[in-house]
């Protein structure tokens, strides 16, 4: 058999949903073609009253903070050392990794002049957040790349690369949160600069603090939602226990959240506030249903330890989030007599994008070791055991102490 | 963003109560700046102006409202152009710095660094910046304020090719001018020098009769608009160091605590393992 066809039969193994979200990455790479054959103009809605649409507002505003989990879970693990949550980290950063690369895509896709992409490397503006958040975005997915390298590294049995990645694991996890701190929060200073045109609903100057901090609820929201449905159409052990260890910090930070949106309403912003009753809805909608009423759901016990209750609430804040980013990048910013719309091919590419992110993370999964990552059965002792503890052994360091890893060589 | 030497900056003064509506200014834009013609209709946009808004073909246009005045109709102009911000926003978002104030007043574009992000078209207070939205591979297009011809010592197009309205020349003179201006016809004019102040002071200053807003003047800040990203962004080194070195103390310590945990074990049972011996 040649190389090909072992593809075309792996391919055809795969499962009906799979083969459905090849055909609409599929569609959205034709449609991405049609964006630089005919122009911005005719293939998208966007104009001089709009130039930042969809792409804008969901690529990279919304796409930045639901890939948030990597850094928050990787900080929450390895810098407050709650070793017991690692099973979850390398999906956590699987999915970071991927969402940072198709933000890339879609800036890229965005902008007028991709070739020159790279003059942000040359010409350097300190003063501008968009610089800020290109240098940001770039450094972070590298950072996520050597993350990601850990598990490949491990299934081609490449014995120095992952010595020196596992050696690094540290300082990556804090560049990691550090990058992310400063990125998160630029994305809102993007709209800082748009005074009198972002609605006061939105509009003040802790934008910034807002943005970074809800991003960590939905990075953490993301994660027990990911988990969740990994459990559930994957086939992967149920992480239950380790989820309800995750949401337990979630009342606090949503509480941190929903105190300092309030704080800034009340204190830094001037009204008019409720002037339009469309956006007085959708911000109702955002802050009610998207971060108060999961913050209750979360303190509450039995909704934190029952499976369904969780990843309902948890999905709730990624909705408040989507919603606040559309809210700010593109609803309070809209002008009432010109509406704006995404057009087909915009909302093609921004299908496929998403698609994109879900067949890569189930095929890496398929193919990667990246949901056996639990530290009990991992000797971390390398290169002469690798991964796999000989049972019969019985040396101090395969004695497992629960949640906690065996033997640490890296630090 | 680096203030430059104001002393020898240029500013336009336009008195929108001689302008005639010529728009012989328009013609001398498109003509300086070799720009194609719109196809345009009679009323597609509001009033008689036309085009019906500024674009990547059109850098100033004079727009028209008519108005009644002791029972007759009237018409009222207002030049909308690029204002050339003393501290300009453009000049602040754009990641690689494709905007420029230079010193003799206008802002420059340099199109062979722009990547097409239209961040400036977000910030600009003034809604100046337009794109290419007909290319593949788009610029941004706006009033280039003539920095060529301003450089060899001549006006601009449209100030050159105005019979009336518009006085070029150092921006105090012009300001002194504009007030000297509003202190001698007090009646004549809305007591206010557009353009003194707003977003930090333009280098295109209107005088009217009739109301800003309602000739289409933007309501904009006073205080000039790189401020209110810098406030932010000034405090981006701090954050990264803090982050940083919080996480790495708190890693630290976890780790060590860790281990002093680990030891504590491994000398219990090493302790206890001699008795068992005995």
């Amino acid at each position: 058999m040649t190389a090909a066809s072992l593809v075309v039969n792996e391919i055809k193994g795969y499962h009906r949903f799979i083969k459905f979200l090849i055909l609409l990455v599929a569609v959205a790479a034709v449609a991405s073609m049609a964006r630089f054959v005919f122009g911005l103009g005719p293939t998208t809605n966007l104009n001089d009253t709009y130039p930042w649409g969809l792409w804008i507002s969901f690529d990279v505003v919304t796409a930045v903070p639901l890939a948030a989990g990597a850094f928050t879970l990787g900080a929450i693990v390895h810098c407050f050392h709650i070793k017991k949550l690692e099973p979850l980290v390398r999906p956590a950063i699987v999915t970071g990794f991927l969402g940072y690369s198709l933000v890339c895509i879609g800036l890229l896709l965005d902008l007028g002049q991709p070739h020159k992409g790279w003059h942000v490397m040359r010409y350097w503006n300190l003063h501008s957040p968009m610089f800020e958040v290109s240098m940001c975005v770039m450094a972070y997915t590298t950072v996520l790349l050597l993350e990601f390298l850990s598990p490949v590294t491990e299934k081609f049995g490449w014995y120095l690369p992952m010595r020196v990645l596992r050696w690094l694991e540290m300082p990556l996890v804090i560049l990691a949160a550090a990058i992310s701190t400063l990125h998160q929060s630029s994305l809102g200073t993007f709209f800082l600069i748009a005074v009198d045109k972002l609605h006061n609903l939105w509009y003040n100057p802790l934008l910034p603090l807002l943005f970074w901090v809800s991003a960590i609820c939905s990075g953490m929201c993301i994660i027990i939602v990911e988990a969740t449905a990994c459990h559930k159409w994957m086939g992967q052990p149920n992480e239950g226990v380790l989820l309800r260890t995750l949401a337990k910090t979630l009342p606090w930070t949503l509480a941190l959240y929903i105190a300092l949106r309030v704080y800034s309403l009340l204190v830094l912003s001037n009204g008019p506030f409720f002037d339009q009753p469309v956006l007085t809805l959708l911000f109702g909608l955002e802050l009610g249903f998207g971060f108060i009423l999961p913050f209750f759901m979360f303190t509450q016990q039995s909704v934190r330890n029952d499976d369904r209750r969780r990843v309902i609430a948890a999905l709730l804040v990624v909705f408040g989030l989507i919603l606040n980013r559309f809210n700010v990048s593109m609803f309070g910013m809209m002008d009432p007599n010109q509406i704006y719309y995404p057009s087909l091919i915009e909302s093609l590419v921004t299908i496929g994008i998403i698609a994109a992110h879900i067949l890569f993370f189930v095929l890496i999964a398929k193919y990667f070791p990246i949901f056996e990552h639990h530290p009990e059965t991992v000797d971390y002792s390398l290169p002469d055991r690798f991964r796999k503890i000989d049972g019969g052994k019985g040396s101090e360091e395969t004695v497992p102490v629960v949640g906690q890893p065996v033997a640490e060589t890296n630090d | 963003m680096s203030k430059v030497d104001t002393s020898k900056q240029k500013a336009f003064l336009i008195d929108m109560t001689k302008c005639t509506g010529c728009r012989g200014c328009q013609v001398a834009c498109k003509q300086w700046n070799q720009l194609e013609a719109e196809k345009t209709e009679f009323f597609s946009g509001e009033g008689y102006q036309n085009p019906p808004a500024m674009s990547e073909y059109t850098f100033t246009r004079i727009k028209f409202r008519d108005y009644q005045k002791n029972g007759q109709n009237e018409f009222a102009f207002y030049k909308e152009m690029c204002m050339h911000c003393e501290d300009p926003a453009c000049a602040s978002v754009c990641p690689v710095g494709a905007f420029e104030k230079t010193a003799e007043g206008p802002v420059v574009y340099k199109a062979d660094r722009c990547i097409g992000c239209r961040f400036c078209m977000i910030a600009c207070p003034f809604g100046v910046p337009k794109y290419e939205w007909s290319k593949g591979l788009p610029l941004v297009k706006k009033c280039t304020g003539c920095y060529e011809r301003v450089v060899e010592g001549l006006q601009p197009a449209c100030a050159t090719a105005c019979p009336t309205a518009i006085t070029y020349g150092n921006r105090d003179e012009m300001i002194k001018i504009a007030e000297e201006r509003l202190a001698k016809h007090p009646d004549k004019y809305i007591h206010k020098v557009y353009g003194k102040e707003e977003a930090g002071g333009t280098s295109v200053i209107y005088l009217t009769s009739l109301p800003f807003d309602e000739l289409g003047f933007k309501p904009v800040t006073l205080r000039p608009l790189p401020g209110y990203t810098w406030q932010a962004l000034r405090m981006v080194p701090a954050a990264f160091l803090t982050v940083g070195g919080g996480l790495s103390a708190l890693s630290w310590i976890t780790h060590r605590k860790d281990r002093l945990k680990k030891e504590r074990e491994e000398e219990a049972a090493t302790a206890g393992e001699p008795k068992e011996d005995k």
